[in-house]
């Protein structure tokens, strides 16, 4: 079969899509924005619930992919999909037609900075959960006094389930991420307190709640349920946090030497362009609408345009790689019947 | 002497009898109702220009609507043809039967019904003009001016923005008489050319037709009849009716020009204001209650409608952001927002004498100086605000006493905008009292709805109260505080507390032209849009807010301009959610233009 | 004298026996509130609750079970300065639960 499939994006959903759609004998051609592939997870230093390095799943993926014989470019910005769904048009203002066209742009990471009263990028030690897991890759965190952490905060839901920054949905992976990073603090600093300020944990994967077992049992990492509602600088540049423990029912005042924030999904930019260009169903936070979110979850209203991994919602890296597959299959389905 | 008399006058006369009646008795009533200083008031301006002064606008604004010609060319046309018409017709009518019964005295009804008296010039009386003529033009402009009037309501009603008017028995009966009193008299007059001649173009042309098609003598009379009636009728419909505004438009007239203005206390100046309401309607369009939320029933002209007629509910009361947009265009000058603020008042009982005594003697500042800077807590939500002001303290070497930075208590103004006017003082005094303590000599803020308080409700003397944007402003001019122009284009919001609540329009400006170049929105200064988020309304939820919100920045986006400015947190707050361009304080644009020394 | 029993102040919250009218109509005035997810963020930023023992997210949720007790008093303790309204993820409009609890209760 010498069917052309145009991949926008080459994260992990994109490349797993193109080494499948490869694998069965449709040629892909992948379009990425940045100069390298594999998306944020390039950001990412060991992964939930085992720890695992990124760059173990990582580099496995992208050896697959470049022998899936896909092609690639780099460095590329698509910026429209035709009206049929027949093809792409890119920042330089080439078009490229192909026979189907799978959507994996992804998401964004929430801007902190937004959350004004969290005092990010105003406060020297409010940092987001992608900082963090930079300094971890860099086997340190230290505050910007240069000094270990003794205390840190971890809040969840920065731009999930928040109407105030028009993010009404639940970025999933937070928690977990949340309960992940407080060990690894814990691990660098046994004498270091870490408390995760959560509203719900929502430990929906394999692991996940033995996980939060541990961070209590064997890392005594304290969980009190409330959310920030704003943080102060201190003279000595420690941050001072006000929420409500809700379980207690009383206002809770705390300075810690570090505040995470552990930023959700937001969905692409790009997402309301490819909407308006060949008619794609956005969610309520403008992420991608499939047909249904049951057997028709990679299917979108225009013929020929999949949808595939966190475009569509937030999602954890082995379900965008089950994704991946089922797109794969959703694609090749479709250019047999043509 | 002749004694003119026909049974037909007896409903006209009643009529009249009675609207007088009812209208010195309102007056007397509401007269007394007025507090003993604006009596003073009114006792001292009597004999000086102000009366003058109210006489000309009365003539200006109760005649010719000049300040509705100034919003909308056709409605002014309407309301000044309709106004002036009939009070130049009654004007030249007396000069007309002046004439012709030179001194004699005659009652009232004579010179309405003059016509039927004299359908022609009395033998021997001798006369240089010819009123007839004049006075069939006047009917014609006013005879066109009410089916403008006619059509305005139709075609209003089509377009769907008077859906709501719920017309009383007064409304519609004064309505309908009204609507009928012009078509009446034209008819009777030109009946009584038709039988007897006289007249002019109009009445006698009307006549002959009449003649030629039906016997005019005998329907003569009973168009008299109606002409009276439905005269009768709008008489005393009327001080049940919107056309009170007519009589009532006056005494508030003098009553502005005094200086006796609706205030937070109990008075009769409400209702004369409520009564001077004209329901012209001009309220309507700039409310972005209702161009952008889609809410209908709660703008001014309603809200008085249901002050009137005692069926206000507090939902309607309530639901209203007091951006002030609606009392800048009132034609009639109302004091829309204090009387709304003040029909709040007593909804909101209270168990406990002092609910807020936890929060007295509470001093939570910290550093001394003799600048005292009051945050406000919506901006302790927002610490760029604040972290700018530090910088903008420190570069200008200022000793900050910080008033609120830990925690303080809000300044009164919510709860006096929800109506809690008690509550509101015990906030005052404790933050009064606060003040004094630490003795400061000029007290900064950075919110306007805490600006707005201090300047109005608060007892302050020897205390200067400044905006930032003014404080800045000061400080750039005395040269303290170094900035440099970085050419960035931007626009600017006028919060609705800081502009057409405080009147501050210009230092903010003169602040942004010394470090950006600012490009003005469409709707500007006074006209400027709110952000929907308001403390005023109790009643809408987030998701009208933020559609009021939205549209607003739609037309900051429109000017092109790369970030918008606005100087109070709580609508840079409604904005940064729905923007597409970065929203920033003022001091934030002047901290990032400071030059450190 | 001994009676063998003692008067006990409930504990529990009786849903079998509370009356909802309050509840109900706190609900229908301000149908926001139901979306309330209880963060605490309103509590945590609260002006009032800084300084005293009051909590809107407690005050609120007490009187949704049909507990009114001193619940009036504590709606008056607020400020309504609208900090919990700006702060609230969910969108809630804090101020008109207070205004409506003063009204109804």
């Amino acid at each position: 079969m010498s069917k052309q499939v145009i991949i926008i994006g080459g994260g992990i959903a994109g490349m797993k899509t193109a080494s499948t759609l490869e694998s069965m004998g449709v040629s892909t051609l992948v379009i990425e924005r940045e100069k390298n592939i594999g998306g944020k997870l390039n950001n990412w230093d060991r992964l939930f619930p085992t720890f695992t390095p990124a760059s173990e799943v990582l580099d496995r993926l992208v050896d697959e992919y470049k022998k899936s014989g896909s092609r690639l470019m780099c460095s590329t910005n698509v910026e429209h999909i035709d009206a049929q769904g027949k093809g792409v048009t890119l920042s330089d203002g080439q078009k490229l037609t192909a026979d189907a066209i799978v959507v994996a742009s992804g998401f964004e990471l929430f801007d902190a900075t937004i959350k004004e009263e969290y005092g990010y990028g105003i406060y020297d030690n409010v940092v987001t959960s992608v900082d963090l897991e930079q300094m971890f890759k860099q086997g340190k965190v230290l505050t910007k006094q240069g000094e270990a952490p003794k205390r840190v905060a971890i809040l969840h839901c920065v731009g999930s389930r928040d109407e105030k920054v028009n993010q009404n949905h639940c970025s999933r992976v937070c928690c977990v991420t949340g309960v992940k990073q407080a060990i690894e603090i814990k691990q660098l600093y046994p004498d270091c307190e870490v408390y995760n300020l959560y509203m719900d944990m929502r430990m929906f994967g394999p692991g996940y709640e033995e996980l939060y077992r541990e961070s209590q049992q064997k890392y005594g990492i304290n969980h009190i349920r409330g959310r920030i509602s704003e943080a102060a600088q201190t003279i000595d540049g420690r941050v001072k946090i006000k929420a409500e423990d809700t379980l207690v029912g009383r206002p809770l005042r705390m300075t810690v030497d570090m505040l995470v924030l552990m930023v959700g999904f937001c969905a692409g930019r790009s997402n309301r362009v490819f909407s308006a260009d060949c008619g794609l169903d956005l969610r309520l936070s403008n992420f991608m609408k499939p047909r249904n979110p049951f057997d028709l979850s990679n299917i979108t209203a225009c013929d020929g345009v999949f949808l595939v991994g966190t475009v569509k919602a937030p999602k954890n890296i082995s379900e965008t790689l089950h994704d991946a597959t089922s797109c794969s299959h959703s694609v090749l389905d479709y250019l047999k019947n043509r | 002497m002749n004694t003119y008399f026909h049974p037909f006058v007896i409903p006209f006369s009643l009529g009249v009898l009675f609207l007088f009646a009812t209208l010195i008795f309102k007056y007397v009533r509401w007269y007394l109702g007025l507090t003993s200083d604006e009596k003073l008031l009114i006792r001292k301006s009597l004999f000086t220009v102000k009366s003058l002064k109210a006489v000309k606008e009365c003539f200006t604004e109760c005649l010719l609507h000049l300040k509705i010609y100034k919003v909308n060319l056709r409605l002014g046309y309407m309301h000044m043809s309709l106004a002036f018409g009939w009070f130049l017709l009654i004007l030249v009518g007396q000069l007309e039967t002046a004439t012709y019964l030179a001194n004699d005295f005659v009652p009232l009804y004579v010179h309405v019904f003059f016509r039927y008296f004299f359908p022609i010039a009395p033998e021997g009386v001798v006369h240089n003009i010819d009123y007839a003529p004049l006075m069939d033009a006047l009917l014609l402009i006013i005879l066109i001016s009410v089916g403008l009037a006619m059509t305005k309501r139709l075609k209003s009603k089509l377009l769907g923005m008077k859906k709501t008017t719920r017309h009383t028995l007064g409304d519609r009966l004064a309505l309908s008489s009204l609507w009928l009193i012009f078509p009446a008299r034209l008819l009777a007059e030109s009946a009584t050319c038709g039988a007897h001649g006289g007249g002019s173009f109009l009445t006698s042309s009307v006549g002959d037709l009449m003649a030629n098609i039906c016997p005019v003598d005998m329907i003569e009379l009973p168009l008299w009849w109606l002409y009276s009636i439905v005269l009768g009728i709008f008489m005393v419909s009327l001080p049940f009716s919107r056309y009170l505004h007519i009589f009532a438009e006056i005494p508030h007239i003098f009553l502005k020009n005094y200086g006796v203005r609706a205030k937070n206390e109990k008075s009769t100046v409400d209702d004369f204001q409520i009564a001077a309401c004209s329901r012209c309607g001009i309220c309507i369009d700039p409310c972005q209650m209702q161009s952008s939320a889609g809410v209908n029933n709660m703008q001014s002209v309603y809200f008085l409608r249901d002050c009137r007629q005692g069926t206000l509910e507090y939902k309607t009361a309530d639901n209203c952001l007091m951006c002030g947009r609606c009392e800048q265009r009132c034609p009639v000058g109302i004091d829309l927002n204090t009387i709304r603020l003040n029909r709040r008042q007593g909804t909101l009982l209270r168990l406990g004498t002092n609910p807020y005594s936890y929060a007295n003697q509470l001093d939570t500042s910290s550093g001394s100086g003799k600048v005292g800077y009051f945050a406000g807590c919506m901006t302790s939500l927002s610490p760029r605000i604040l972290h700018s002001m530090d910088r903008i303290f420190e570069s200008a070497r200022e000793n900050v006493w910080n008033a609120d930075r830990d925690g303080g208590i809000c300044c009164g103004r919510p709860l006096m905008l929800a109506g809690d006017i008690d509550g509101a003082r015990k906030m005052m005094q404790m933050n009064t009292e606060l003040f004094r303590k630490h003795q400061i000599e000029t007290l900064v803020t950075s919110c306007p709805i805490c600006l707005k308080v201090f300047k109005e409700e608060y007892n302050l003397q020897g205390i200067r109260v400044l905006h930032h944007s003014e404080y800045i402003l000061e400080l750039i001019s005395q040269g303290r505080l170094s900035v440099k122009n970085n050419g960035n284009l931007v626009t600017y919001h006028d919060p609705c507390e800081l502009g057409r609540g405080s009147g501050i329009y210009a230092a903010p400006r003169e602040v942004i032209e010394a470090v950006a170049s600012l490009r003005e929105a469409d709707e500007h200064s006074e006209h400027s849009l709110c952000c929907g988020s308001s403390l005023a309304n109790t009643v809408i939820g987030t998701p009208q807010a933020y559609k009021i919100a939205s549209d607003a920045a739609a037309c900051f986006e429109s000017t092109g301009a790369q970030t918008l400015i606005t100087s109070c947190p709580l609508c840079k707050k409604a904005f940064a959610k729905v923007s597409q361009i970065p929203v920033k304080d003022l001091s934030e644009l002047v901290c990032e233009s400071l030059i450190c020394k | 004298m001994k009676w063998g029993y003692n008067i006990v102040t409930k504990r529990s919250i009786d849903l079998d026996a509370n009356d909802m009218t309050i509840a109900l109509k706190l609900q229908e005035a301000e149908e926001s509130l139901i979306s309330c997810i209880a963060c605490g963020c309103c509590t945590a930023t609260c002006t009032a609750g800084n300084l005293t023992d009051f909590n809107f997210r407690q005050l609120h949720t007490l009187v949704r079970r049909g507990e009114y007790d001193k619940a009036r008093e504590e709606a008056e303790k607020c400020m309504l300065c609208g900090k919990c309204f700006i702060i609230c993820p969910r969108g809630i409009n804090t101020r008109n639960v207070i205004l409506t609890l003063r009204r109804i209760l």
